[in-house]
């Protein structure tokens, strides 16, 4: 469990996600507001029956892109402690696979940051899922995330 | 995984310093890594070379990878970078198939 400057929390855990002491960690008496993501299994996909979720990560860079986010949160919001979580491993129906909680004190930047938050997770931690289904199984849908389209040219010499 | 030639210089002999060796950490996920067949390589170029040339090495042989390429993002020691990116020794590089946490 890592804490940042800001008193944050981030996590990468196999085992299930403790959603109630992440709460209670972001929760403080200057605060007014906590607003909460929990993203769960889906029981399908596609109108296809799941049985069960497989994610992986790259672990070290995930990390490293849960604490960006964190960063520009602070930066972007009048938030006071965030706290993000997502599990590894197989998930079964049901079961929390990534958890934010931003606390604040006041409810709308609590609202927006927990909405950033999640959007750009999915957007840019390297985390991948593959759903298994009665006759096989597929890596999810996912998107790129934005990466540079080339590397600054040298200036030439003067 | 088969690396670069060997040089037939032994490996007591200086490297000249016009093309220095490089040897990178390659970590592949999600399908790439099922495609490939390894999770993490390692290998040696004789000379200079970048994350698209990398990325060529390996999809010559596993030609069904190069079908992925406009689909995937490149990452240079755990920030995403350019196709372009030159490659220094000891960098460890990645290969994204778009992500899907969550």
């Amino acid at each position: 469990m890592a804490t940042l400057p800001h008193d944050d929390i981030y996590q990468l855990v196999r085992e299930p996600i403790d959603m109630a002491a992440l709460t209670r960690h972001v929760r403080a008496p200057e605060d007014g507001a906590i607003v909460t993501f929990d993203g769960f299994v889906r029981n399908q996909s596609h109108n296809r029956p799941t049985l069960y979720l497989d994610y992986e990560a790259y672990q070290s860079m995930a990390f490293a892109k849960m604490r960006e986010i964190g960063a520009q949160l602070h930066e972007k919001y009048r938030i006071h402690r965030v706290a993000m979580a997502h599990r590894l491993g197989r998930l079964e129906i049901g079961e929390t696979s990534v958890f934010i909680v931003v606390s604040a004190p006041h409810r709308a930047a609590a609202f927006d940051a927990c909405r950033f938050a999640i959007d750009t997770l999915k957007r840019t931690v390297p985390i991948w899922k593959k759903e298994y289904f009665e006759d096989g199984a597929v890596w999810a849908d996912g998107e790129l995330p934005p990466a540079p389209a080339a590397t600054p040219r040298a200036k030439p010499a003067s | 995984m088969p690396l670069a030639p060997p040089r037939s210089a032994g490996y007591n002999s200086p490297v000249p310093s016009a093309s220095q060796a490089i040897r990178v950490k390659v970590l592949f996920f999600g399908r790439l890594k099922e495609l490939t067949g390894h999770a993490e390589d390692s290998v040696e170029f004789a000379d200079a070379a970048t994350i698209e040339q990398l990325f060529a090495h390996y999809a010559a042989r596993h030609p069904e990878l190069a079908k992925y390429r406009s689909s995937v993002v490149a990452s240079r020691n755990q920030e995403f970078a350019a196709w372009d990116t030159p490659l220094h020794t000891c960098d460890e590089v990645a290969f994204l198939p778009p992500v899907s946490g969550g």
